[in-house]
């Protein structure tokens, strides 16, 4: 929803006594999450294909039409240890070395089988970095996508303002997860 | 004098000063302009008004750059704040950083300040109860601090008297160690959580009553409520970036703008207290001292009645900084215990576990509150070998669960079909510690604040009663656990430092005899008698139960005394 909409909301709800912030204007989700600086555009594209591989479009989009390869790199920029971006770097790198070596094309040449394999194969290397990187990569790209905006509206039906608290209820057909 | 110096000296001239904007303070100063006193209320830090300074309130998940997560740089910069569970990205703002106000941990002791306009009330947990005379007779029964000099029927009126204004939820439970108040309906209980009171009145004969808690949610909007311009809580449990409803009491959305609409009430922010004005020939406090933020100018600010509200060891600061040839060890210090008796929470411990029933029930929503376990430990009589107890939060919930495994569509679908677990438990508790001459504060001889001001050293730490009570909260929660059929349980003893409880008291405390406290039974220097402190400061013990809304209660209290005073000229 829209900021401001969803503020125009909320004034009608609690009857129209909050005047309407200034930062209440200009909001979305494209103006957040921009590049980091961290990877270069060929390794920024590699992630790209690499969440996109962990989370596939389907009936609905998939990590890279949501930007998670965007929030996972500002991530592990801002957030993590400095030794994570170099996993990151060295990971991308090896990931390409894999596909070259087992398939004898680039990652973004391989097919969707090929390519989870490639991971897959990362996973289970005798390299420590390399299962560093898989196990960062699919945790911030699962983190990524379940709390994209696409994801918390359309699938999980996140409720900014749920309004009740309803103590004993029957179990949903399907559960919804709520976070803050 | 010139004539000039007059005229700044008048419009530096109010009727009364109000140090400090958070919860006490936005009471002191509703009070105060609401009996028609022109009121200075100074801030140290910058203003927030209310709605349009909460920039985070209206974010979703998504649109934070980190989804809420602490970039290093904050966390490496900021280890004490880091610590508290309210700062996260949503909320930095409203918190000091560890940098800009450093202070002398002599022993370890996480100071968590919140340097604005509504202070800590912006993000505070909202716990409400009321002491009872259990708490007020402790420390005399039990023979440690001083005796209250006050008892529950001095304040009862007053708690009515701020909870009817400030909108508190809760259930009438007819208890005498947590007496009823005015309460707005209470929040909905889960199966789990009256499984378990059900099963504790049974198993404990109604000794252990386990209630749903009371906290500073409208749950149900009264006229007075609407007239603040507040509305229904909405359940949005985000209440530390600010309520756009006013859904919970802050100054900001409560007190504040009540007191602004007198039109008495000049607020100043950036306006550090640097100390009170002490004038020797008039046997009294003519003002105070204070340094602007951004210019460091000191400035004097002159009124005939001054309530110190900095938060508990701030106002400790203050006092200890007002020196004068009367008071060479602080206002009011005659005694010289000022800064001593600090005490605080034990919120060391905690207890988890998991219920197998009830798994065809769910909970729908989401509730900023939680049920509520008083103190059952030497309530009535002294019965364990250690002073006091502790309160207990509970609460239970299940969380949704995601098949995390395989990469491409199958994993995906796990993520979208998640699958919700069993019933989780968890308690934790909040123990009353006992104030104790060598639990002080003090001013540094050495290093001085960005403003001048000498750094507050702190020497607060646990004592063996604590250690003993850590250990009976672990073995009777696990007991009651273990009684009511959860399993799984797991203790916890996560050996915080004291002060991340948030919850420090005491340093200028209230008692009878001026030989041995700072204040009287209205929160009045005993030997300063336009000084009045009604904030954490002013504790003589720490009960076990939230102490805000007794800071409210007095500072409505004690106001009235005060400007009753004024009228008679007494003051």
């Amino acid at each position: 929803m829209q900021r401001r909409a969803a503020l125009q909301q909320l004034a009608v709800t609690v009857g129209g006594f909050i005047s309407l912030p200034a930062w209440a204007n200009g909001w979305n989700a494209n103006t957040i999450g921009s590049s980091s600086g961290l990877l270069s555009a060929p390794q920024d594209e590699l992630l790209a294909i690499v969440v996109d591989t962990i989370i596939p479009e389907t009936d609905t989009p998939g990590a890279k039409a949501l930007g998670v390869h965007s929030f996972l790199q500002k991530v592990v920029a801002d957030c993590y240890e400095p030794k994570a971006a170099e996993t990151l770097k060295q990971g991308l790198a090896a990931t390409e070395a894999m596909a070259r070596q087992t398939y004898s094309r680039s990652f973004g040449e391989c097919d969707t089988p090929q390519r989870i394999d490639v991971l897959k194969r990362l996973n289970q290397s005798a390299e420590q970095t390399q299962t560093d990187f898989y196990k960062l990569v699919k945790a911030l790209t699962i983190r990524g996508y379940t709390s994209s905006e696409y994801v918390m509206t359309n699938l999980t039906k996140y409720e900014m303002v749920p309004g009740r608290y309803h103590g004993c209820v029957p179990v949903p057909a399907k559960a919804i997860p709520q976070t803050k | 004098m010139s004539y000039l110096n007059i005229d700044a000296q008048a419009a530096n001239t109010y009727d009364a000063i109000v140090v400090g904007s958070g919860i006490s303070g936005g009471w002191a100063a509703k009070e105060l302009t609401g009996k028609g006193l022109r009121t200075l209320v100074l801030e140290r830090g910058r203003d927030v008004q209310h709605v349009t300074d909460y920039p985070t309130t209206m974010m979703n998940p998504w649109e934070f750059e980190h989804r809420g997560q602490l970039p290093r740089e904050i966390k490496e910069q900021n280890p004490i704040i880091s610590k508290c569970y309210a700062f996260y990205e949503g909320s930095t703002h409203f918190f000091v950083k560890d940098a800009e106000h450093p202070y002398v941990q002599e022993k370890p002791f996480d100071w968590i300040r919140g340097y604005q306009v509504g202070g800590k009330s912006l993000m505070w947990a909202r716990q409400t109860q009321r002491w009872s005379d259990f708490d007020f007779q402790g420390p005399a029964r039990d023979g440690f601090a001083v005796d209250w000099p006050i008892r529950y029927a001095d304040l009862a009126p007053w708690y009515t008297y701020v909870e009817k204004f400030a909108g508190i939820t809760g259930n009438k439970d007819g208890l005498p160690q947590l007496p009823d108040g005015e309460f707005l309906p209470p929040h909905e209980w889960n199966c789990v959580e009256k499984h378990f009171s059900e099963q504790m009145a049974k198993r404990y004969q109604n000794s252990r009553p386990v209630i749903m808690g009371r906290a500073a949610h409208i749950t149900q909007p009264k006229p007075i409520h609407l007239q603040q311009g507040r509305a229904q809580c909405q359940h949005r449990t985000i209440c530390e970036r600010g309520c756009p409803f006013g859904g919970y009491f802050s100054s900001n959305s409560s007190t504040l703008p009540w007191a602004a609409k007198t039109g008495k009430m000049t607020l100043r922010p950036h306006s550090v207290v640097h100390s009170i004005i002490y004038d020797e020939k008039k046997g009294k406090a003519t003002g105070v001292r204070v340094i602007d933020a951004n210019t460091k100018q000191m400035t004097e600010f002159y009124a005939r009645v001054i309530f110190i509200n900095a938060a508990a060891l701030n106002t400790n600061l203050i006092l200890l900084n007002s020196t004068s040839a009367r008071f060479p060890n602080g206002l009011g210090n005659d005694s010289g215990v000022l800064g001593k008796y600090v005490a605080f929470h034990n919120y060391r411990a905690g207890v988890s576990g998991e219920y197998d029933g009830f798994l065809e029930s769910t909970t729908d929503g989401r509730r900023p509150n939680s049920p509520y376990i008083p103190r059952f430990r030497n309530v009535m009589k002294q019965e364990t070998d250690f002073l006091r107890g502790y309160a207990a939060g509970f609460s239970a919930g299940r969380i949704s669960r995601t098949n995390q495994d395989g990469l491409g569509a199958d994993l995906k679908s796990g993520l979208l079909n998640p699958t919700l677990g069993g019933w989780y438990v968890g308690s934790h508790m909040m123990g009353e510690t006992i104030p104790k001459e060598s639990n002080y504060v003090a001013l540094d001889s050495a290093q001085k604040d960005p403003f001048g001001i000498p750094q507050l050293k702190i020497s607060v730490a646990y004592d063996d009663n604590d250690e003993k009570m850590v250990k009976d909260y672990l073995e009777q929660m696990t007991e009651m656990f273990t009684a009511a059929g959860f399993t799984n349980i797991r203790t916890r003893d996560d050996k915080r430092n004291p002060g991340l409880d948030i919850h420090e008291m005491g340093g200028a405390r209230m008692g009878k005899d001026p030989k041995t406290s700072i204040l009287n039974k209205w929160n009045q220097m005993h030997a300063v008698k336009n000084v009045f402190v009604t904030d954490g400061a002013s504790m003589t013990s720490t009960s076990t139960q939230n102490p805000s809304l007794t800071y409210m209660a007095m500072s409505a209290r004690s106001v009235d005394y005060a400007v009753k005073e004024m009228k008679r000229q007494t003051l």
